[in-house]
């Protein structure tokens, strides 16, 4: 039996506003020292899933900077590896893609892979350290056509599928963009399918128009009883950074030690692109306190629960609290950050100020100085 | 088949056994050992020959190569993934005529003529896989292309009070050298060779012949090939060398190379961005450093999770420091583990170690006579029982 993987990188783009200005949701950097496509991408290398598409729709460039060869997930290889699929316009399509189920059809032709059984579908949203191997095994058990990889979600939060099922699993009731009840599940983004079926599904849903995979795939063969779907209950840690706000909670959940052990786990690695940074220097005067904080930082002023990228460097007398920096910002002298977050390579000049909230922490673009 | 030649190809000798390591080389080579936080000696010539252009290397390996062969892999962490060129690691192996181990650093050479006469090379740059330092190879090699030598050797201007431990050169005000003097007792000069050499290939090659027919040779480069040369007439001039070198190949000198990476402006900067040193990088996650954390002039690595107090100190790749635990000056190798209430002072804890609570490893210089003190080492994977005690010099 063999599975492939698909993995959408820009689904989502809309709600992390500036922070996906300029780079997908896949390339969002995360937890001091990945980018969230590397929680995807290692979920398959570790399941043994190692022919792997993904689809891109725009401003790829740092997704591709970021991925290379892709050694560093050991997916560079000679006969299976990573493939990009970035929008396929031919004389049919009159424009790029909507949906999901729409980005699908330009991949039809690498999912048509008779060599291969499964398609294990993935949005670069959801980070968690999961085993799809498992999840396969139930897709197979419960004879599904398709399987949801779905969590325990707390009430009151909106999910873009939720789930009621029965005792062994098969799904009694879907609903979409809606909140879940206590004892339903939520979806992870995450569907096991036959590559059989859902080259079917794609080729007819071009042909018919349809472009929203929840709504026009899911729902839809649902409610008329076509297919059956079935659950894969995930109990490990799982962090959906739908937005902003998740976004900025998520990384500072990793500051809590549960979570990064659920996350990080021995076994099977969160690995991401390699780089030569010296290991991170303590200097005078530093205080740092309930931080994550990556390789190659300078640490001279007070940081406390934030999360610190490679090359961070923090100025004497600055105090940076409840932030994520990320890489290569520079934090001047006597600075004060409280609940902000700085994009990649900015600099925060001597004695500035800035304070934003844990609902609506203050973000800095990419390069800018302030 | 057909190899591009190349002008320089270097070997690095990497077989040594590093005894005077004691347990941190027990199971491991010498270029293996870990080095300030994220690195191994290797990684040293390694980064210097690609910083420097070359991009064909051999790695001389025979004792305990296991780990060694494992991080080298193909080579990518230093861009040595070539396949014109690249990373090749060369153990000895039987020949239809007999076998042999490498009985010295030239036989070690000899033994791979046939390695680098695919290469056609017009140099050969020969380099220890345990000393660290940061050089750029492409000046020495333009000083010998200026000489039109047929070997330049790096030299290091010691205290002439150090100069009877090293490999003295004595060279004219053009760098020419006419004489060289293993530990002389009376030092002539103080410039001590760095165990860089390059040799114009065809010339050692014949060297290397000879010297391998030769039945009193010890087969080592500084006794034989070097004073061999000498008397044959040829030329060899020194290449000096201002920057910082160490070789590590005692327990103090390692941990004092360590040291020496730390502060505002190190000896050793292992921060600059122009020549920096590569590494194996593992899936590790960012560190985690706790509200009771301390950490003062030190390094910390990535994966690790710090909840006690670090001061002076390389705290390696992996490692736990768990609460109440002090560590000064020391050095703590990759996945180590230093459990509650524990303290290690000047120490060098190995790779995997596990220091169990309550235990105190090492000391404070100032309580011991200078014949008493030294620092004290726990070894790779080795367990410090709880309320052990590891005494300044002491090697567990």
């Amino acid at each position: 039996m063999k599975v492939m993987g698909i993995i959408f990188s820009n689904i989502y783009d809309s709600k992390l506003g500036e922070l996906t200005n300029h780079r997908t949701v896949a390339s969002l950097p995360f937890g001091g020292r990945y980018r969230q496509v590397d929680f995807a991408l290692s979920n398959m290398s570790n399941s043994n899933i190692h022919n792997i598409g993904i689809i891109t729709k725009h401003n790829y460039r740092s997704l591709m900077d970021h991925l290379g060869t892709c050694s560093a997930w050991d997916l560079n290889r000679k006969n299976e590896g990573v493939v990009f699929l970035p929008p396929f316009a031919d004389g049919n399509m009159a424009s790029v893609y909507k949906g999901k189920l729409e980005a699908l059809y330009s991949a039809v032709h690498f999912i048509d892979n008779p060599l291969y059984d499964y398609v294990v579908i993935c949005d670069s949203t959801v980070l968690c350290n999961v085993d799809y191997r498992a999840a396969i095994k139930q897709h197979i058990k419960l004879g599904s056509d398709v399987t949801v990889v779905s969590t325990a979600s707390s009430a009151n939060k909106k999910r873009p599928l939720i789930l009621r099922t029965d005792e062994s699993g098969v799904v009694t009731d879907m609903k979409i963009n809606s909140e879940p009840d206590a004892d339903e599940l939520a979806g992870m983004g995450m569907f096991i399918v036959s590559r059989e079926l859902i080259v079917k599904v794609i080729r007819d849903a071009y042909a018919r128009g349809y472009t929203h995979f929840e709504r026009d795939f899911l729902q839809r063969t649902f409610n008329s009883g076509e297919l059956k779907f079935g659950v894969y209950r995930f109990d490990g840690v799982v962090l959906y950074n739908g937005d902003i706000e998740s976004y900025f909670a998520n990384n500072m959940a990793l500051l809590n030690k549960d979570v990064r052990d659920g996350i990080f786990l021995p076994d099977s690695p969160i690995y991401t692109k390699v780089r030569d940074e010296a290991p991170t220097y303590y200097g005078k005067g530093n205080k740092v306190s309930n931080c994550i904080v990556a390789d190659g930082c300078m640490m001279y002023g007070e940081v406390v629960d934030s999360v610190l990228f490679r090359g961070v460097t923090i100025e004497e007398g600055a105090t940076v609290k409840n932030c994520i920096a990320m890489q290569g910002s520079k934090i001047g002298k006597g600075a004060s950050l409280e609940c902000v977050i700085l994009d990649k390579n900015v600099t925060v000049t001597e004695g500035a100020s800035l304070k934003g909230t844990p609902e609506h922490p203050v973000i800095i673009k990419k390069g800018e100085t302030v | 088949m057909n190899f591009k030649k190349k002008e320089c190809v270097a070997m690095i000798l990497a077989g040594g056994q590093g005894s005077r390591l004691y347990v941190l080389t027990e199971s491991t080579a010498k270029p293996a050992v870990p080095f300030g936080g994220k690195y191994r000696l290797i990684d040293f010539p390694l980064s210097n020959c690609v910083n420097s252009g070359i991009d064909t290397v051999g790695i001389l390996t025979q004792y305990q190569p296991l780990q060694l062969n494992e991080y080298i892999g193909n080579g990518s962490p230093w861009g040595l993934n070539s396949s014109a060129g690249g990373i090749h690691i060369l153990s000895p192996y039987s020949k239809s005529a007999g076998s042999e181990w490498y009985s010295g650093t030239a036989n070690a050479i000899f033994q791979n003529i046939s390695f680098i006469d695919r290469y056609n090379p017009t140099h050969v740059l020969i380099l220890s896989g345990d000393h660290v330092y940061k050089m750029e190879y492409d000046r020495m090699m333009a000083d010998h292309v200026k000489n039109d030598a047929d070997c330049t050797i790096a030299v290091l201007n010691v205290p002439l009070e150090e100069a009877s431990r090293f490999g003295i050169m004595n060279a004219d005000e053009n760098g020419k050298i006419y004489e060289f003097e293993e530990k002389p007792k009376v030092p002539k000069s103080t410039m001590a060779s760095m165990g860089v050499y390059v040799f114009r290939w065809e010339v050692l090659r014949r060297y290397l012949i000879e010297d391998d027919a030769d039945p009193d040779s010890s087969n080592d480069f500084g006794k034989n090939i070097i004073p061999k040369m000498l008397e044959g007439g040829h030329s060899l001039y020194v290449h000096e060398f201002d920057g910082y070198w160490k070789d590590v190949g005692t327990i103090d000198s390692l941990w004092q190379a360590n040291m020496d990476i730390l502060g505002e402006c190190p000896m050793l900067d292992m921060r600059d961005t122009k020549n920096p040193i590569y590494a194996r990088n593992y899936a590790h996650p960012a560190s985690y450093i706790d509200p009771e954390a301390e950490i003062v002039n030190s390094y910390v690595a990535a994966g690790c999770t710090i909840y006690g107090k670090v001061y002076n100190s390389i705290v390696s790749t992996g490692c736990v420091i768990e609460k109440d635990v002090e560590i000064h000056d020391s050095f703590i190798m990759p996945e180590a583990k230093i459990q509650n209430h524990s303290t290690v002072r000047y120490a060098i804890v190995g790779e995997g170690a596990v220091v169990h609570a309550n235990a105190r490893i090492g000391d404070n210089p100032q309580f011991y006579p200078a014949e008493e003190w030294g620092i004290s080492v726990v070894g790779k994977e080795k367990e410090v029982a709880q309320n052990g005690v590891i005494k300044p010099k002491e090697i567990y």
